[in-house]
């Protein structure tokens, strides 16, 4: 009777989907974590792990630079392929969302049954608590699996990227967003299932809603979170920007003395004292006067857990507001 | 006189639509109740209401005296049989019993088990693959093992052929009669309630058209043949409930309200399905044909 019956009932209802789950990420497991194993393998083998650390540190040697930049395109050019894999596998938080969230209430209305469980001894408020707890612990313990899994998996490639892990793809995979995004997948497929009572429009909704929430979130909240970084440095030098690897470039452009902008998503760099073409300044032909320099707008490497904070706050936060509202929707359902 | 079910002024609404509306009732217990009226008349309201699925827009229901949406102590005198007898297909009946057990404070999961052996139904296959009439057999167990004191069912033998409604309808009367529980069931099928029902409860269009006990009810109710009626009142009848007529004859279905002496008049005596289908024949022509967008 009551909670420990309740949570009898579900688990006899769910264990069965429990487990057909289980199932698919140990198949998961069974093929991504050799294809980890042999990626990080060639990237010892590269000394990547050297360029890494050496890189980090802001006057590296330039004959360095160089033969870590071609180590690290070598090793993209074996493995970027994995990145489209890497794609593919941020859509499994929805498909929890589809599977597990959109016919948690759904599926009974469809079949009548929430009729026999609502008029049993047990309150439909505290049978949607269990049900929901139930889910969600299942879901956070699946996240946090895949979350520290990605981690490790996609690290290789991101170290060889130059955008690193706040790029806007791997940012996504790994670390504890994946708990924020799983946990509102199935908060979404919950509630659509309780406004919509059929299974297939509630996962229909799920997947719109999910993708559309997320790439406005990617897209629009996120570059926002902290204030971003300005870099500017001169169009004559002999270095290059000195922006370290890793950080997330929002914008970049070369802009005139008066911080006009001149050429959007571009960046000029001549060695001193060249002289274009025509004999006229570098960067003359193009329009630039004297005094121009380029601009970067970029968010720091160093944000990256704080930053996965925010995000996974944002959305544990959306999941809590949509199990709310499906716990008011389920009190008007007969 | 114990109430076991009280509606009072009872309305619910679904957008703009009234599904029941001002239904007054008051259903005593020991009865063995009938709720009569065609599809989409408010049968399943009444009893999602009265099982506290849904919250009524207006009135109030009352079973034993308690509300019984969200009322979990109200609900554990209730035995609830939904349409279409819904259970979770992949249990088995064995493990639906168990299921009940946990989930109600008060459980005979011998009453049940003794039932279900009874009645030849196997406990470890999945109810889903069981036929329409074992599986409704199961929601029955399952609803009497709650020892209800009230128990309500919504058309539980409509899917079943001839012989399994019949067996339905006699264990539930077996079952049923010595535990003096009261029930609410509702049907279209006037055949069978005529022969396990003792009351009756009319709905048409929202609304009760009829509510008493069988025999008051045919007591109360005469078929009238004689001369063209003109509408003048006739002594002893208290209002025509439905009156046809041919060019010299008319046939009245008539509420008396005293003995009839008009030589006029021959009077014979109804039986509750022409009780009942007079007050559902007058449905509202008027307004559907409003909605066709033609002459009534």
């Amino acid at each position: 009777m009551g909670g420990a019956g309740m949570i009898w009932l579900a688990w006899r209802q769910h264990r069965k989907q429990l487990l057909f789950t289980l199932l698919g990420f140990a198949a998961l497991a069974a093929l991504m974590i050799p294809i980890g194993l042999s990626m990080r393998h060639t990237f010892t083998e590269f000394g990547l792990p050297d360029c890494v650390r050496q890189l980090a540190d802001a006057d590296v040697a330039r004959t360095t630079r160089d033969s870590c930049d071609a180590a690290f395109r070598r090793f993209a050019t074996r493995y970027g392929s994995l990145n489209l894999v890497a794609v593919l596998l941020l859509v499994l938080p929805m498909l929890v969302g589809l599977f597990w969230g959109a016919p948690l209430v759904a599926r009974e209305v469809e079949h009548g049954t929430h009729r026999f469980a609502w008029t049993q001894g047990v309150g439909r408020t505290h049978w949607a608590l269990v049900k929901f707890g139930l889910v969600g612990v299942a879901t956070v313990a699946l996240a946090v699996c895949y979350g520290l899994g990605m981690s490790w998996w996609v690290s290789p490639l991101t170290q060889a990227a130059h955008e690193g892990r706040m790029g806007v793809i791997v940012f996504d995979l790994q670390g504890i967003v994946p708990i924020g995004y799983t946990l509102f997948a199935v908060a979404l497929g919950i509630f659509a299932g309780t406004v919509w009572r059929k299974m297939l429009p509630a996962m229909g909704v799920t997947l719109v809603g999910f993708v559309g929430v997320r790439a406005a979130a990617a897209i629009l909240a996120r570059p926002h979170y902290q204030p971003a970084r300005t870099l500017t440095f001169p169009i004559e030098g002999t270095e290059g920007p000195s922006i370290g690897r890793g950080d997330w470039v929002l914008a970049s452009g070369v802009r005139d003395a008066d911080g006009k902008m001149v050429l959007a998503d571009s960046q000029i760099v001549c060695p001193p004292g060249t002289k274009g073409p025509d004999g006229r300044a570098c960067g003359a032909e193009l329009g630039l006067g004297p005094g121009a320099y380029n601009w970067q707008l970029y968010q720091p490497a160093d944000r990256f857990w704080l930053f996965q904070s925010i995000e996974t706050g944002i959305f544990v936060a959306l999941a809590v507001v949509l199990l709310y509202l499906a716990i008011r929707m389920i009190r008007r359902i007969a | 006189m114990d109430v076991a079910l009280e509606a009072d002024q009872l309305g619910k609404r679904y957008g703009s639509t009234w599904a029941l509306r001002d239904c007054s009732l008051q259903l005593p217990t020991g009865r063995i109740a009938a709720l009569v009226g065609p599809n989409g008349a408010g049968k399943s309201t009444l009893l999602h209401l009265a099982v506290g699925l849904l919250r009524p827009n207006a009135g109030t229901v009352r079973v034993f005296g308690e509300s019984p949406y969200d009322n979990t102590k109200a609900l554990a005198d209730i035995g609830f049989v939904a349409q279409d007898t819904p259970l979770y297909r992949d249990f088995s009946a064995a493990e639906l019993v168990t299921a009940g057990g946990k989930l109600n404070r008060r459980w005979d999961a011998a009453l049940a088990r003794n039932r279900l052996a009874q009645l030849g139904i196997p406990p470890d296959r999945p109810v889903g693959k069981l036929s329409g009439g074992q599986r409704a057999q199961v929601a029955l167990a399952l609803a009497l093992a709650k020892r209800p004191r009230l128990l309500l069912l919504d058309e539980p033998v409509a899917s079943l052929d001839p012989l399994a409604r019949r067996e339905f309808l006699q264990s539930l009367m077996g079952s049923v009669a010595d535990a003096g529980t009261t029930v609410l069931l509702s049907s279209h099928l006037l055949a069978d309630l005529e022969r396990v029902c003792d009351y009756l409860i009319v709905l048409h269009a929202a609304r009760v058209q009829l509510a008493g006990a069988a025999d008051d009810l045919v007591a109360g109710h005469r078929q009238l043949v004689g001369p063209r009626h003109d509408g003048a009142p006739i002594g002893g009848v208290a209002a025509v409930v439905r009156a046809s007529h041919t060019d010299r004859q008319s046939t009245l279905l008539v509420r008396t309200d005293g003995p009839i002496n008009d030589p006029s008049w021959t009077v014979r005596d109804v039986g509750l399905e022409d009780v009942i289908l007079a007050y559902l024949a007058d449905g509202d022509a008027a307004a559907s044909h409003n909605e066709w967008g033609v002459p009534a």
